[in-house]
């Protein structure tokens, strides 16, 4: 079993970072933020540009692991745009990007979107969807609208894999980017006459987050093996990632928060964007009780194989 | 040991049941909501002026200067405001604990006299204390105040001055020795927020609000009379005053978050969710809230028992950093939790009534302001720092 990403897939997500940093970085949030329409008028070609939109995660493992690589870069400059929801459309539907949604009270960050979506539970009930008009600012809402479904079928057993797991990919990116901000905070802020990274109880904080970003990364690959390989698990591996996922988010932005101080939490710095847009992809479509909830309900019936029985699963 | 409090001093708790009653206004939180700065500052004073009327406004302060209430009778107070959901005195809140400590432990008699009444018609403060490079280390402070006959010529910059666009003075610590030590040149002052190069900058939070500025001096004069403490002895003042200030505002909160705090939290549990789930109805959501309910009357106990050693001189040198890192880390742990209770409908209505306490319900508002209580007023790391050494008599990092 390999689970690290093909060098493409690591140099094309290299690629796509460098790209959006010419396109403006940290700056895309906070224009997308007071002028939502030209999210896709900017994000679309960039990306397109770089055959994002070509890419078929469903179709092979090589564009797979791009995708993911993509998403991770996007997540790395929160530009709060639907890339992981676009990549992974559905096969069999005619729609521009497929969400995941709870039984009750569907919602999705697509709001202010012109494309076409569709929607899938974690039961495989598959459904159009409208999106209302987002009735609060980006700022607030950070762009998730309350959804409308026609129902269509139960067929999307297939599409909600990677609909759960893609959008880990991008909570990936933006704790990649929490981190290297709070380790280059720590390393300038001078108190008591030294960087605040001197103290060993900062260095303990951000061991703390770093190893729960680690472990995120390496649960991330390992599902990502999982789907490529076709592994009966894929579905509960994607739970396990996403409960991986919030849980490293808490501890990261906790502790990305508290070395920053109060200025962590005023939009001169970056962190304040990133933590209040990781908001959606933390809570939606459910958060981690119900996340753990739906896991344990699968894994009691089916059994977790988990990395080290060799990709023996049920 | 200390002794503990008097029997609750039930005549008065029905007094102020019945003052609740009919003092309380109703429907605040509702007419508080998304009201203009001058709506908010006018109902603080209001509230204030209610409270003061009724001698419940500084009940800490001493009966000659209108409080005198006994720690016991506090608590009763603080109890039965919380229960009753009466608005917080948010703005009055430096001036009637801060300012008013340090007045009184270190003021003049013209201080105390030009002030304490003044606090009590209304008058609000801010503390000056943070700047731009002195946040944990406040004591390399550079804002420099430099003595010109009878005035002091102060220039620097202030951060995270909460309430600073609403106050008349300001708690200000600046550098008057260069050359000494770094502890020991800096002198405390009353500063005049109305006087000439005093300018006042909100800074925006991720929240959308402007709970605290930015405050430049440019060459401001304070007459030489606005120095509180000794010339050059400001750091000591500041340490004695507002280390032990903090046991008596601990109680209020802690109390709040008994009687006001836990009962949202309950609520919020009792309330169906989107799929008609009660949360409570699950077993590890009532853990949890045993859990709280248990923390909150360990720190209830704490917080009386520091206010009695207050009364009576016998404060430890770090009782309060104790307090503070408890309550802080638990009112965090409550937010976080009272915002998960929330789901999603907690995290897309993000508003918060004016005046409300910092559990005000609206949980995901009130996980993040739960952060002013990790981060400001000296970091948990301080705090730990603080307990480690002194309390702990450990070897200084």
């Amino acid at each position: 079993m390999n689970i690290d990403l093909s060098p493409e897939a690591l140099e094309y997500g290299g690629l796509v970072k460098r790209a959006l940093e010419s396109a403006g970085g940290d700056g895309l949030l906070r224009t997308f933020e007071s002028e939502p329409e030209r999210r896709d008028g900017v994000i679309s070609p960039v990306l397109g540009e770089l055959g994002a939109w070509d890419l078929d995660p469903r179709g092979s493992g090589d564009e797979l692991e791009a995708a993911a690589a993509l998403c991770r870069a996007v997540g790395y400059w929160a530009v709060a745009y639907p890339v992981a929801e676009r990549l992974c459309r559905s096969a069999t539907l005619e729609s521009d990007g497929l969400v995941v949604v709870a039984d009750v009270a569907p919602a999705a960050a697509i709001g202010g979107s012109d494309l076409r979506w569709a929607a899938v539970t974690l039961d495989g009930r598959r459904s159009l969807v409208t999106a209302c008009p987002l009735v609060e600012s980006p700022r607030t809402s950070a762009f998730v609208a309350r959804l409308m479904l026609e129902p269509l079928d139960d067929d999307g057993a297939d599409d909600v894999v990677l609909g759960v797991l893609l959008p880990c990919w991008t909570l990936l990116g933006m704790l990649d980017r929490a981190l290297d901000l709070v380790r280059a905070y720590v390393l300038e802020r001078q108190q008591f006459g030294q960087p605040l990274a001197a103290f060993q109880g900062v260095q303990f904080q951000l061991t703390d987050a770093e190893v729960e970003r680690a472990g995120l990364e390496e649960l991330a690959k390992y599902a990502l093996w999982s789907v490529e390989s076709a592994q009966p698990a894929s579905l509960r591996d994607a739970l396990a990632v996403r409960v991986a996922a919030i849980e490293a988010a808490d501890t990261v932005f906790r502790v990305a928060h508290q070395l920053h101080g109060a200025i962590g939490f005023c939009d001169e710095t970056t962190l304040s964007w990133i933590s209040r847009y990781s908001g959606p992809l933390r809570r939606l479509p459910f958060g981690l009780s119900e996340t753990l909830h739906q896991l344990s309900n699968r894994t009691r019936r089916d059994g977790l194989p988990g990395v080290f029985s060799g990709g023996q699963g049920q | 040991m200390t002794s503990p409090p008097p029997p609750d001093p039930e005549p008065f708790r029905a007094e102020v049941r019945e003052w609740c009653r009919t003092h309380v206004p109703t429907g605040w939180r509702d007419a508080q909501t998304g009201v203009s700065d001058e709506e908010f500052v006018s109902f603080q004073k209001q509230w204030f002026g209610e409270l003061r009327e009724a001698g419940y406004a500084v009940p800490h302060w001493p009966l000659a200067w209108g409080g005198g209430l006994s720690v016991g009778e506090q608590i009763v107070l603080y109890q039965e405001l919380a229960a009753h959901d009466a608005p917080r005195l948010v703005l009055a809140f430096v001036a009637i604990h801060h300012a008013a400590s340090t007045l009184l432990a270190a003021g003049t008699d013209e201080q105390r006299a030009r002030h304490l009444p003044a606090i009590l018609d209304g008058e609000i403060w801010v503390q000056g204390f943070s700047e731009p490079d002195a946040g944990s280390d406040l004591a390399s402070l550079r804002t420099a105040a430099r003595r010109e006959g009878d005035a002091y010529v102060v220039n620097g910059q202030k951060l995270w001055a909460s309430g600073a666009k609403y106050a008349g003075w300001c708690l200000l610590l600046a550098r008057t020795d260069p050359g000494a030590p770094k502890r020991h040149g800096i002198s405390y002052f009353l500063l005049d927020m109305r006087s000439q190069g005093v300018e006042v900058r909100p800074i925006r939070q991720a929240t959308g609000e402007s709970h605290f500025s930015e405050i430049f001096l440019n060459d401001v004069e304070i007459p030489a009379t606005h120095l509180i403490g000794p010339e050059n002895g400001g750091w000591q003042v500041a340490q004695a005053t507002l280390s032990a200030e903090r046991g008596m505002t601990m109680l209020e909160l802690a109390e709040r978050l008994g009687h006001a705090g836990f009962t949202w939290l309950l609520d919020a549990c009792r309330r169906p969710n989107a799929e008609g789930l009660r949360p409570i109805d699950d077993s590890l959501v009532l853990d949890r809230l045993a859990g709280f309910e248990t923390e909150i009357a360990g720190l209830r106990a704490m917080c009386r028992s520091l206010a009695v050693r207050h009364e009576t001189g016998h404060v430890g040198p770090a009782d309060a950093s104790v307090v503070k890192l408890y309550y802080s880390e638990l009112l965090q742990r409550m937010t976080n939790f009272g915002a998960d209770v929330a789901g999603l409908a907690g995290s897309t209505r993000i508003i918060k009534p004016m005046s409300s306490g910092w559990e005000s319900g609206a949980w995901v508002l009130d996980f993040i302001g739960s952060w002013e209580w990790t981060i400001p007023g000296g970091t948990s790391e301080i705090q730990r720092t603080i307990i480690a050494e002194r309390a702990l008599q450990m070897p200084r990092a």
